[in-house]
């Protein structure tokens, strides 16, 4: 601990202007686990989305492009639906980063904490890209795992 | 004077002093202690004679995983580092410690630090955001109980660089090595300086021949080094990780998108990706590099050996990437937008081996 503080006192202050410390941000997938259905919220850097999208003639609107790259589904391969409540801007140590609130639903009968989560936004162009998956309902986010191409699919079991 | 000039003055009179000792084959210039492990010992009881409790405290730390995969790439103001920081030395403290990396390191591997932590101090004086640029943020470490036959660590770095040895492991221990530069090249005074020079040449010359083989292009885009550290940042608090948490890692497999196989470049590409090999390699004092080296180059090895790039071979543009991928040998450079001016750019680099990252001595968590 003694050593976090000044390292957050000098975060702190970075934060506070144009801090650009790391130059390729990571994706975050944060999971809250509800009783029949699994909220997520899904940041992406804007700086590596566009990387990972430069050569795509269709600008798709981030809700509708998550639809293309990002779903659920069960172990045995049957999806869960998907809703993008909302999409917003954010910030974070000087990376622009975009948010989604998303929801995932089982199909009728499946468990809401089995799932196969696959995304690949941003990996399936982007070769170093993380999608770093965590639960964010505990008192340190935890990290479930992570996605790196060519790996898109990550098991979730809770 | 600076400390930093301090240490590069020492590494100078080192280096000098050293001269007559025994070659390194693959660093053209001799060393001090060639990674020794008997010279790399004896200059860390020197260093620790020099050093308060308080400091010695601060230099020993256990071999253990957490302790070992405590580098990064990122500034100390984002990730605080660990161990004995470079920078609070006095100045008999600081030609010690420097005696220390001159005992593990080539007089390449030494003279690349020296550079580094004085790009660092550039970008001190360029940079006004508080995050951490300074040559005194770099930190030394031993890892365990310095020994001629039981595992032990001494780990040197800080933002741009990561030298990780392990000595007496199951296995070879120059890995993982990290090493970045920005700016790329910049002067201090009178001088000029490029810490990379050496590397990012090696590894341009390699690119710029494959380029023109179709299959050595590698599919998508690079922002950065794919086998790195992992950052998890959640807004409003600090970034966990930033070290080696995915350690152990995994590899591309099979033949699709790994580049051209060294088999099918001519000779004098072949020679090229020895070149570019051995500029990694030769960082490391001999006796830590040299087997790693030689079972890079053995025919096998490199007969299983993919080497690809990506954006401008000749570097010159953010997302250029060059990459040497064998059995063993993980070796990459990328050039991305630099942090403190992001109209320049500035390198990434990195040195895994497959096998034996951390001597073999760490495991998954």
């Amino acid at each position: 601990m003694k050593r976090v503080i000044p390292g957050l006192m000098l975060l702190c202050a970075a934060a506070g202007g144009v801090a650009l410390a790391h130059s390729a941000p990571n994706s975050l997938v944060k999971l809250d686990f509800l009783a029949h259905t699994v909220r997520a919220e899904v940041l992406v850097p804007e700086s590596e989305l566009a990387s990972a999208t430069a050569a795509e003639s269709t600008k798709w609107p981030f809700a509708e492009y998550l639809q293309r790259h990002l779903s659920v589904e069960t172990p045995q391969g049957a999806a869960w639906k998907l809703e993008v409540r909302s999409v917003s801007s954010t910030a974070y140590l000087g990376h622009a980063y975009l948010s989604a609130q998303v929801e995932f639903t089982p199909p009728p009968g499946a468990s809401v904490r089995e799932f196969v989560l696959v995304d690949d936004a941003v990996t399936h162009e982007v070769r170093n890209h993380l999608v770093l998956v965590l639960v964010t309902d505990t008192a340190t986010p935890e990290v479930l795992g992570a996605l790196q191409y060519p790996a898109r699919r990550l098991k979730v079991q809770r | 004077m600076k400390r930093s000039s301090r240490w590069v003055l020492g590494a100078a009179l080192v280096v000098i002093a050293h001269a007559a000792s025994s070659a390194d084959a693959l660093c053209a210039k001799p060393s001090n202690g060639n990674g020794q492990v008997k010279a790399v010992i004896a200059s860390i009881e020197t260093l620790k004679k020099a050093l308060s409790a308080e400091q010695r405290a601060a230099l020993e730390r256990p071999f253990v995983r957490g302790s070992a995969i405590q580098w990064s790439n990122l500034p100390v103001g984002i990730v605080p580092r660990a161990g004995l920081r470079l920078g609070d030395l006095d100045v008999k403290q600081e030609h010690a410690a420097h005696r220390v990396a001159a005992a593990a390191l080539s007089a390449c591997g030494l003279k690349m630090l020296d550079e580094i932590r004085i790009a660092d101090n550039h970008l001190k004086n360029v940079d006004a955001r508080r995050i951490g640029w300074d040559g005194g943020n770099y930190y030394m470490s031993v890892l365990g109980t310095p020994s001629e036959r039981t595992p032990w660590m001494l780990q040197i770095g800080g933002h741009h660089v990561a030298y990780n040895f392990t000595f007496n492991g199951d296995r070879e221990g120059a890995t993982p090595l990290f090493f970045g530069s920005e700016p790329i090249h910049f002067n201090m005074g009178d001088t000029g300086y490029e810490p990379l020079a050496t590397q990012s040449g090696a590894m341009s010359k390699l690119a710029q021949a494959i380029a023109k083989h179709p299959e050595a292009k590698l599919s998508g885009t690079f922002t950065d080094v794919v086998k790195g550290v992992v950052v998890v940042f959640v807004e409003g608090q600090m970034p966990t990780g930033g070290t080696d948490t995915g350690f152990p890692m995994s590899y591309p497999e099979g033949t699709a998108d790994r580049g051209i196989l060294y088999g099918a470049l001519a000779p004098e590409e072949q020679a090229l990706v020895r070149a570019a090999l051995e500029s990694y390699a030769s960082l490391p004092g001999a006796a830590i590099t040299e087997s790693l080296a030689a079972t890079y180059e053995s025919p096998g090895a490199l007969a299983s050996t993919y080497v690809g790039y990506s954006g401008e071979p000749d570097l010159s543009a953010r997302g250029s990437y060059v990459r040497i991928d064998g059995p063993r040998i993980w070796m990459e450079l990328v050039v991305q937008p630099a942090v403190a001016d992001n109209k320049q750019l500035h390198y990434h680099a990195l040195w895994r081996d497959k096998l034996s990252d951390y001597g073999g001595e760490i495991g998954a968590k």
